[in-house]
């Protein structure tokens, strides 16, 4: 696996489950987190086994994001076009939750390869509430447009406490992320993954690819943005997202790449560690190896010959 | 936000299957075989190549790195292509091999459960003969490579016997049957508190049921195809199989009624992909039966596991054997089959009867012997109970008190997963 996928498994599965056996009654109570603090909460109860209702909530915004009623900007609008009628927005949501749906199961379309595409698009709720200003600012970027009510420099949340930072034109959208890790071996194989990323992307074959910068301080686009917001331990990295980036089908990718950039880096840092103890430990058994052949002969024999664990005495001994 | 706030993350590790999910659910988020299929055709490529030709073989070789997937994902890879190879970190519930391990868990955390390791406490589980190295090398793992917050390491008998703590009363002492699919435990537990120097374990397990299965069928010349008919005898196993009372009877039953008991097994050859259809006889009952009978399967180990459970428990200290009698819990998949507890409790009363009456004679009369009461339990999560007892464990406020945290390990070292507070008690 090299790219997170958009939708919870857990969550398609659940649904999956749920469709198949849709007029058996069960009670469903599941709790479970995300990375980045994504908390989920899905509840199906005896009564009204068709209804299931989907809850969510989102990391703490930074004060510099703009949240309207818990909510990101056009999360609302992005759940009606994405889900239509099958799905009804709670209001207010569930104690400490900023989001919750009920899905009407039974309202699903009969087509077996629409209803799975629709479950799939309902197990990416995150993508979809959280991606959701993202996707508006791209939509306008594909247009050529630039987004009327938005500032010059946008903060959208990607982690608690912490956001990314967008610079809409008409031509261009710039991204900008500061990249924080707690470890502090993390943080020095974060900065010399973002250089080999930003090295990577001069090779012949990425030339479409976005272009990418690293810096150790902050970029001038980041100048009026909060001072908190301005540190960060692994650098900075900017994309600069054109047109052609975000054409019809690529914008769900693009929307999703970067609203998961920080848990991509992440878990790539988490498998080049693994990558690393897999190679230190064959490097060792390789040393164990030699050093059993330097064995001097004699030491080798006395331990396959003498079995014994105790040195017995000899009667000589015993008199002494 | 504090990683105490958000649920711990419960992995249960077994030799056959993988329970993950997070605290406080009554069910895992998955359940998946423990088997990760690498690609490993980077691996033998030869060495003797142009410098140019380095390059792409180096950045091949890190793609290959990330190019591995695990349960139900691995079998079918491997199943539809040649270059993945299947490895089973763990074997006889104990890890074998510490690269796949590894590689597991990654998948387990970031493609499965999606969490990030460091916003979540990880309850993990073993079983209790692990060697205290190999804690410590998980604990080495999970800090180094997860940068996990805390870190408990359960022992899995423990588990099952809280699993039970919840559903009826605050009991735990007790007996645990554990019969897994590469190892079977049986572990005294007074007072939460492992009886170490009285744990027996047995070497058959579920993995030798399928054997045995596979043998039967192969012996009485059914038409499986041989790649698929290990497959085929597991899954025989998990839907047909049951435990019957007296063999000779049931061999009667299904002499006389064959259209009753003899089942019919379809399935489509894997290479040619023509259907085939084969009989499953008295391979239902007598798969099972290998923990009440092993002779039947094995001349080495003819112990049955009921005789095994008893001299357990009297090797145990003496006033806790009417406890341990009294609460004898099963986990583990390979106990799943019908009437295994009923058949387990009828052969246990059996010999602890006999033995009664035997101490009767020999008093002459004159003292009777209180009865024992034998009890095995079982409940409907008896899959994965382990899990279970793991996620009530983790959902309490003690358990992060009780966690090995990051911290510590900076300060001391992997030492401090050694020791269990488990095995404190008595030995």
């Amino acid at each position: 696996m090299i790219l997170l996928q958009s939708h919870s498994r857990f969550l398609l599965q659940t649904l999956l489950n749920r469709v198949q056996s849709l007029d058996r009654a069960v009670e469903l109570d599941y709790h479970w987190v995300e990375f980045d603090d994504i908390r989920y909460h899905v509840q199906v109860s005896m009564k009204n086994p068709h209804i299931l209702l989907l809850s969510v909530s989102l990391p703490t915004p930074p004060p510099e994001t703009i949240f309207f009623g818990g909510l990101p900007f056009g999360a609302i609008e992005a759940i009606k076009a994405a889900y239509g009628v099958i799905v009804q927005i709670l209001d207010p949501p569930r104690d400490g939750f900023n989001l919750t749906l009920k899905l009407n199961l039974s309202k699903l379309p009969s087509d077996e390869d629409y209803k799975h595409s629709l479950l799939v698009k309902v197990a990416s709720i995150r993508e979809v509430v959280l991606g959701a200003p993202l996707r508006v600012i791209l939509k306008h970027l594909a247009s050529r447009t630039v987004a009327p009510d938005f500032d010059r420099l946008v903060a959208l949340v990607h982690r608690p406490e912490e956001s990314f930072f967008l610079v809409p034109k008409a031509d261009k959208v710039t991204v900008v992320f500061p990249m924080r890790f707690k470890d502090s071996i993390d943080t020095m194989l974060a900065t010399s993954f973002l250089q080999e990323f930003v090295e990577a992307r001069r090779t012949a074959g990425l030339n479409n690819a976005p272009p990418c910068l690293w810096s150790p301080s902050p970029p001038m686009e980041l100048k009026g943005a909060p001072e908190n917001a301005l540190s960060a331990n692994a650098g900075f990295v900017t994309f600069v997202i054109f047109p052609r980036h975000v054409e019809a089908k690529k914008l769900d990718r693009t929307v999703w790449n970067l609203s998961t950039f920080h848990a991509y880096v992440n878990y790539h840092i988490k498998c080049s560690e693994g990558f690393m103890h897999t190679r230190m430990r064959r490097r060792v058994e390789s040393l164990i190896q030699a050093l059993d052949r330097a064995k001097p002969d004699s030491e080798k024999s006395k331990k396959t010959a003498n079995v014994r664990s105790f040195k017995r005495l000899s009667l000589k001994d015993n008199s002494r | 936000m504090d990683p105490t706030s958000r649920p711990a993350v419960v992995i249960d590790n077994g030799t056959g299957y993988t329970k993950m999910g997070f605290a406080g659910n009554v069910e895992p988020c998955f359940i998946l075989p423990t088997v990760v299929a690498v690609n490993e055709s980077f691996l033998n490529q030869s060495r003797t190549s142009s410098k140019a030709n380095w390059l792409t073989q180096y950045s091949a070789g890190v793609m290959a790195d990330l190019d591995f997937f695990i349960g139900d994902e691995a079998i079918s890879r491997s199943r539809s292509s040649n270059t993945y190879n299947l490895s089973y970190p763990i074997k006889h519930g104990q890890v074998d091999n510490w690269d796949a391990m590894e590689r597991y868990w990654q998948q387990c955390i970031f493609n499965y459960l999606r969490c990030d390791p460091e916003d979540h406490y990880f309850l993990l589980t073993e079983s209790p003969l692990t060697a205290p190295e190999s804690r410590e090398y998980t604990g080495e793992i999970m800090f180094e490579t997860f940068n996990v917050p805390g870190l408990y390491i359960a022992v899995n008998s423990v588990l099952a016997l809280a699993a039970g703590y919840t559903t009826s009363k605050c009991e735990m002492t007790g007996v645990v049957v554990d019969v897994g699919d590469g190892a079977t435990h049986v572990v005294p537990v007074a007072d939460g508190y492992v009886i170490g120097s009285s744990i027996k374990s047995i070497p058959i397990a579920g993995k030798d049921v399928t054997l045995f299965i596979q043998q039967l069928m192969r012996e009485r010349g059914e038409n499986i195809p041989p790649e698929d008919s290990f497959d085929v005898a597991r899954r025989v196993k998990e839907m047909y199989c049951y435990t019957c009372s007296d063999i000779v009877k049931e061999y009667n039953k299904h002499d006389k009624e064959p259209s009753k008991y003899i089942k019919q097994w379809r399935g489509i050859k894997p290479k040619t992909g023509a259907p085939y259809s084969c009989d499953i006889g008295y391979e239902r009952f007598l798969g099972p039966e290998v923990f009440f009978n092993p002779e039947i399967y094995s001349s080495d180990f003819t112990t049955p596991l009921p005789a095994v459970i008893d001299k357990c428990i009297q090797s145990a200290p003496i006033d806790t054997r009417r406890a341990l009698y009294k609460n004898i819990v099963l986990s583990g998949g390979s106990t799943m089959f019908k009437d295994f507890h009923r058949r387990l409790q009828r052969d246990l009363k059996k010999i602890v009867d006999a033995r009664s009456v035997t101490s009767d004679a020999l008093l002459g009369g004159e003292v009777k012997a209180q009865p024992v009461e034998v009890n095995v339990l079982s409940h409907p999560i008896q899959r994965f109970a382990v899990w279970f007892g793991g996620s009530v464990l983790a959902s309490t406020p003690e358990f992060f008190a009780a966690c090995h945290t990051k911290e510590e390990y900076e300060e001391y070292g992997a030492s401090i997963c050694r020791t269990n507070p488990v095995f404190k008690g008595m030995y």
